[in-house]
């Protein structure tokens, strides 16, 4: 009893000192502000450790993607090569031809380009703009010491025609600014006229467009014939015995060590058409020796494909989802009359969505910039957007374009990922 | 001096004298029997002569990696074995080194001046010689039996007469060309035909052909070969001395055509701040002198580029698996198999890739 009055009286007197009197500490500070430092110490420790990280991330992640998405929209090298020229060209009305000011103003640039080696550049750089500049410039540049003091848009004509074709001065004009956005009117087959109207490009020239429809379109392809496929997997995988279990998941992670082109050459092996499907397939008179099947190098193979290269990332979410949820709930919705398919479509499915999602998420993020696999077999027409990144990055070095569409593929997925989080929400997420 | 530091100093100088030895030098070409034929003809030889390593890495075309390695400043190539039009942009990019040309590469071995004993005039400054070779279709011979096999370009876009999936290369480069010329146009006028009326008539010709599932494009040397011998494809353009080697050393059943195909000169480009460019200069002298380029003729069916490289070879010059044979009648250059052909214009294609693959991507998408 006295024990209980005794704290009675403490706790009294504690509430009072809270309500008037700030808690001291042994040594006259506020605790208050000495567990605040305290914390802040831990804080200061817990952000040393995430430095390697955070500052790896931004060395290796931020900085190339910001450059990149930079190099989109930079002409500035061009632009230095043509500074006189850009004091003029932009007066010009882009109609018939400008006049004498702008072809002087040229000349100066390209005989100063001439003289530093940096023709090539321009060449290759105003090629962009227009088929035709690269011969153009190298055939001017060696014309350029013939040329007389004056009447330099004669000369310019005269050297080679096609000084005389508006298309060229036009482009040249286009291509005389330090920063522009044209690159991703080209990733969307858009260009611009020369009334300054966004208009799209011939018609048989126009692929991109095609290309970022297939692109999405396998991506939604494969995620969801992957769940399709990883959902029994992983729910065997969760419900056997440990024994079968773990044999089965050394053959889920199995071709996940495999390296990929040794798994992209087996399909091409499997799939040809003398490959081994179709050999069986003929042997077994299924199919006709001279109407085998074309599986490969169209987009048949390149959905099979990426199908089994990217199970493993379906399977692992959802198993380790699936090995959470407890037998019990599924037994006691039977025992509460229901029939297996009920129970499974109330209680089981709804309890893997985050996994479901968690695994769509991975999968179609991966697809959506597949490379090496459409490359080996996709053929003509199960090529993806990022061979054409490959293609402007390796073959045309039009590495703006490059850039402008990773920035547009970059975009794509964090706009996947926002309706994800919208829709799932990424606190529910779960990989293993 | 303890044990301890003396055995620390005799490990210092052992490990640090391989590194003084190690002089080598890092050339990119295309791999597969090509490759061979360049190691066996004169990279092995330099490396046996000079003591200087040479490394043999394979790539499939393009300027993209050299430039990525250029701007990131690791440079890890010296030698490229590249296109005309490669040599063309990579040289206005400034990649590659321009040449001195006649002071930089040695004189034919008959004494003439090397700008007189090559061929032709290099497409840029960048640019030295190696072989001239070509892109010509080949058949399978149990497919086509000799009563019914295809003999002209024509052939090959004939579906009717000849049935089976055609394999062509994934660019544009060759195809139009080769197409144009099946169609009617004559092999001498194809670029200046596309320059005025476009490239259109030669997408419809390709169209016909690749309709339905009708073509399988091969991006690397070594395909064409295979997919013929598997049964993928019934006719497949390729380079010729690929097409040779499955021929004669694998002993496929392939035979080869030589009608309207697209005779192309190849180049070796020095890589301007390479990690070894002085050795890599010396290693190009080398290669592409006179007998060097003789040498790697022994072993694959192009022609070197120097004409004094023909003199010097002999008549059972290559290496066959059942001993020598007469190389000349299978080279692209030789008389018989150049009456009807197309001569490649790397500067065309410099000029107008950009343009025509957008419309071959179209037109490969839309099939």
């Amino acid at each position: 009893m006295q024990f209980c009055l005794k704290i009675f009286l403490y706790i009294n007197w504690r509430n009072h000192l809270i309500v008037t009197n700030p808690i001291l500490t042994s040594d006259g500070q506020l605790l208050s502000v000495k567990l605040k430092k305290a914390e802040s110490h831990k804080r200061r420790t817990a952000f040393l450790l995430v430095l390697p990280l955070f500052l790896f991330i931004v060395v290796t992640y931020l900085l190339p993607i910001g450059s990149l998405m930079v190099k989109s929209i930079d002409n500035r090298e061009l632009f230095s090569f043509l500074v006189n020229t850009n004091e003029s060209i932009h007066e010009w009305d882009g109609t018939g031809l400008p006049d004498e000011t702008v072809y002087t103003a040229f000349y100066k640039d390209l005989t100063l380009a001439v003289a530093n080696k940096k023709q090539g550049k321009i060449a290759t750089r105003l090629n962009y703009e227009q088929s035709g500049y690269s011969s153009l410039i190298k055939k001017t540049s060696r014309k350029l010491k013939n040329f007389t003091k004056g009447e330099y848009k004669a000369q310019f004509i005269k050297s080679d025609k096609r000084w005389g074709k508006t298309e060229y001065l036009l482009a040249l004009q286009k291509a005389t600014v330090a920063f522009h956005g044209r690159k991703y009117l080209t990733t969307f087959d858009l260009k611009i006229n020369s009334d300054g109207d966004i208009v799209q490009i011939p018609e048989k020239k126009r692929i991109n467009v095609i290309l970022w429809l297939r692109t999405l379109l396998v991506a939604v392809g494969v995620t969801f014939s992957c769940f399709l496929l990883a959902y029994p997997i992983a729910h065997m995988l969760a419900t056997t015995k440990p024994k079968y279990a773990n044999i089965l998941m050394i053959c889920v992670l199995l071709p996940f060590w495999t390296s990929l082109l040794v798994r992209t050459s087996s399909w091409m092996v499997l799939l040809q058409k003398q490959g081994v499907l179709n050999d069986i397939l003929v042997f077994f008179g299924i199919v006709a020796d001279e109407n085998r099947l074309v599986m490969m190098y169209n987009m048949t193979g390149t959905f099979i494909t990426m199908t089994q290269i990217l199970l493993p990332f379906m399977v692992l979410p959802l198993y380790s989802v699936m090995k959470t949820i407890s037998p019990s709930l599924m037994r006691a919705a039977t025992s509460m009359g229901s029939t297996p398919l009920y129970a499974f479509r109330r209680i089981y499915f709804p309890l893997t969505y985050s996994g479901i999602s968690a695994g769509s998420i991975l999968v179609f993020v991966l697809a959506a910039g597949y490379y090496i696999t459409p490359a080996l077999v996709g053929g003509a027409k199960g090529v993806l957007i990022s061979n054409r990144i490959a293609y402007h990055m390796q073959s045309s070095l039009d590495w703006s374009l490059a850039t402008a569409m990773g920035t547009v593929l970059l975009a794509t997925v964090l706009v996947a990922y926002w309706v994800y989080n919208r829709i799932v929400g990424i606190d529910n997420m779960r990989i293993g | 001096m303890s044990k301890l530091s003396k055995g620390l100093t005799l490990a210092a100088l052992v490990s640090s004298a391989p590194l003084a030895l190690a002089a080598e030098v890092n050339v990119v070409s295309w791999g597969g029997s090509y490759t061979e034929s360049q190691m066996k003809g004169y990279g092995n030889p330099y490396q046996e002569k000079s003591g200087v390593t040479v490394n043999w890495i394979d790539y499939s075309g393009g300027l993209g990696s050299i430039r990525s390695q250029v701007e990131a400043g690791a440079i890890t190539w010296d030698i490229m074995d590249v296109y005309a039009k490669d040599t063309i942009v990579g040289c206005d990019e400034g990649l590659f080194v321009e040449f001195d040309f006649d002071n930089d590469f040695p004189a034919g071995s008959d004494g003439s001046k090397a700008s007189d004993d090559f061929f032709t005039e290099m497409p840029s400054k960048c640019a030295v010689g190696n072989i001239l070779y070509s892109w010509n279709y080949g058949f399978n011979t149990n497919t086509f039996p000799s009563s019914n096999e295809p003999k002209t370009i024509q052939d090959f876009f004939d579906k009717d007469k000849f049935s089976g999936t055609r394999g062509i290369y994934t660019g544009a480069m060759s195809n139009l060309e080769i197409a144009l010329v099946a169609d009617g146009v004559p092999a001498a006028d194809v670029y200046s035909y596309m320059d005025e009326n476009g490239p259109d008539r030669a997408f419809a010709k390709l169209s016909e052909l690749c309709a339905d599932d009708g073509c399988w494009f091969w991006s690397g040397g070594a395909q064409p070969p295979e997919a013929l011998v598997s049964g993928e494809v019934s006719m497949s353009t390729a380079w010729n001395g690929r097409l040779f080697n499955a021929m004669v050393t694998e002993k496929s059943p392939i035979k080869m055509v030589w009608d309207g195909q697209v005779l192309d000169y190849e180049y070796f480009v020095l890589v301007n701040g390479g990690p070894n460019q002085a050795e890599a200069m010396k290693a190009l002298q080398y290669f592409t002198g006179s007998e060097g380029l003789a040498g790697s003729a022994k072993y694959i069916s192009y022609a070197p580029f120097r004409k004094s490289s023909l003199e010097l070879i002999q008549d059972p010059w290559f290496e066959g698996p059942d001993g020598k044979l007469d190389i000349m009648p299978h080279m692209p250059t030789a008389p018989a198999n150049t009456k009807n052909y197309i001569l490649m214009n790397g500067e065309w294609w410099a000029d107008n890739e950009t343009d025509i693959n957008d419309q071959w991507e179209a037109w490969k998408a839309g099939l």
